[in-house]
């Protein structure tokens, strides 16, 4: 016998609550990650406190078939998010101008003009994603920070699992207008030959 | 891979600063919080007895139905242990030593519906009651729908059938040795009573 499932410790906490902290000791360090990157580590601590009491107010509508409790609490996560959408705003524009800061240019003669783009750019992802419906920054953030799989974030969301595809599809539509306006995909080893361009995409995969 | 979800990847938080290590007070005060709200429930499921059988009972309106039941039928609702989540609740009732569940209905996980949308009733909930005279008048002054107006039945108990708003179906009775007992309205004749073997 391995350990109970989510499903069946949420299922005896019905009548035994004490169980339900198990739920906690096995998600929190998750959820608190989530929160952090999307609010800020302080700014995420009185929701991060709410994660976990609506969870167990609403244990008796926990669908049982699923075994792992994850999605359900993302999706309680994801709610309390959508209540600080200014909070998360001004996380991701502070993220973005930290990121514009870090980007080294090789070529010494480049580094001063390289730096300025880069910053213009990180900050105008940063206004992609914030002007994002919020619907599909949720599946966005679920599925690419947090590694949830179309299936497991429909669950988080509450939507099917068609609805979150076209969610993602729209989304990724606009990365790449903003990524290049003029339509035109650049390989990865043109962007590598310009020490200007800054390499969104990333190469530390 | 390289996609187009590469930006958003790359703008990640904790992969442009890395994550400060993870505050064990701001997980173990979270935790805290979350033993003493559970500390609370364990108070109220240790007072909330059931039987160890009881119907739970579905409705379209489920709030609207324990307004009903306790206004017109005199069950008690066990305010403290009342669950609420997705605009739904869950509603322990008491009458007697009885107890029944009053929830919304539920298709997708308990497969229970309202009498409304079922189309039909197909159980009716017995419950024995002190003064079944005055339970039949409060009933009536409420304006209940009786099915079976107040009568002594052949088999030694004074009833009466009710349905709620939703058609769920109530059978209120007393035995005539208890009505006796509290010298009520005496039992008719026998030859009067109503019913017979197949009742």
């Amino acid at each position: 016998m391995g350990e109970p499932s989510d499903a069946s410790l949420i299922a005896a906490s019905i009548d035994r609550p004490v169980e339900f902290g198990a739920i906690f000791d096995r998600h929190a360090s998750a959820l608190r990650r989530y929160l952090v990157r999307r609010l800020g580590p302080a700014e995420s601590d009185d929701v991060f406190g709410e994660v976990f009491r609506i969870a167990f107010e609403r244990r008796s509508s926990y669908d049982l078939s699923r075994a792992s409790a994850r999605p359900w609490l993302y999706g309680i996560a994801t709610n309390l998010v959508a209540r600080h959408r200014r909070r998360e705003a001004r996380r991701i524009r502070a993220v973005a101008r930290l990121a514009g800061t870090r980007v080294i240019v090789d070529d010494h003669a480049e580094a001063v003009s390289g730096e300025l783009d880069a910053r213009e750019r990180w900050a105008r992802l940063a206004e992609e994603v914030t002007s994002l419906p919020a619907a599909e920054l949720d599946a966005l953030v679920l599925h690419v920070w947090e590694g949830l799989s179309y299936e497991d974030v429909a669950v988080a969301v509450g939507v099917p699992v068609g609805t979150v595809r076209s969610r993602l599809n729209r989304a990724r539509r606009r990365l790449r207008e903003l990524e290049d306006p003029s339509g035109e995909q650049p390989t990865d080893h043109e962007h590598g030959d310009d020490p200007r361009r800054i390499d969104l995409r990333g190469s530390d995969r | 891979m390289s996609d187009d979800l590469d930006p958003i990847r790359r703008l990640r938080p904790d992969r442009i600063e890395p994550d400060d290590p993870e505050d064990p007070a701001v997980l173990s005060r979270a935790k805290e919080q979350l033993m003493s709200t559970i500390a609370d429930a364990e108070q109220v499921t240790e007072s909330l007895q059931t039987p160890d059988l009881y119907p739970r009972l579905a409705y379209r309106d489920e709030l609207a139905a324990v307004e009903y039941l306790t206004r017109v039928f005199g069950f008690e609702e066990i305010r403290e242990a009342r669950l609420e989540f997705d605009g739904h609740h869950l509603c322990w009732l008491r009458i007697g030593s009885g107890m029944v569940m009053v929830g919304h209905q539920n298709a997708d996980v308990h497969h229970i519906y309202s009498p409304l949308d079922a189309g039909l009733t197909t159980v009716m909930m017995m419950v024995y009651v002190h003064d079944i005279d005055a339970h039949h008048a409060n009933a009536v002054q409420h304006g209940a729908t009786i099915t079976m107006e107040l009568q002594d039945a052949f088999y030694g108990e004074r009833r009466y059938e009710a349905t709620d708003p939703e058609g769920h179906g109530w059978h209120f009775a007393e035995r005539f040795a208890d009505i006796v007992d509290r010298d009520g309205r005496p039992p008719a004749d026998p030859d009067d009573r109503e019913g017979g073997p197949d009742c």
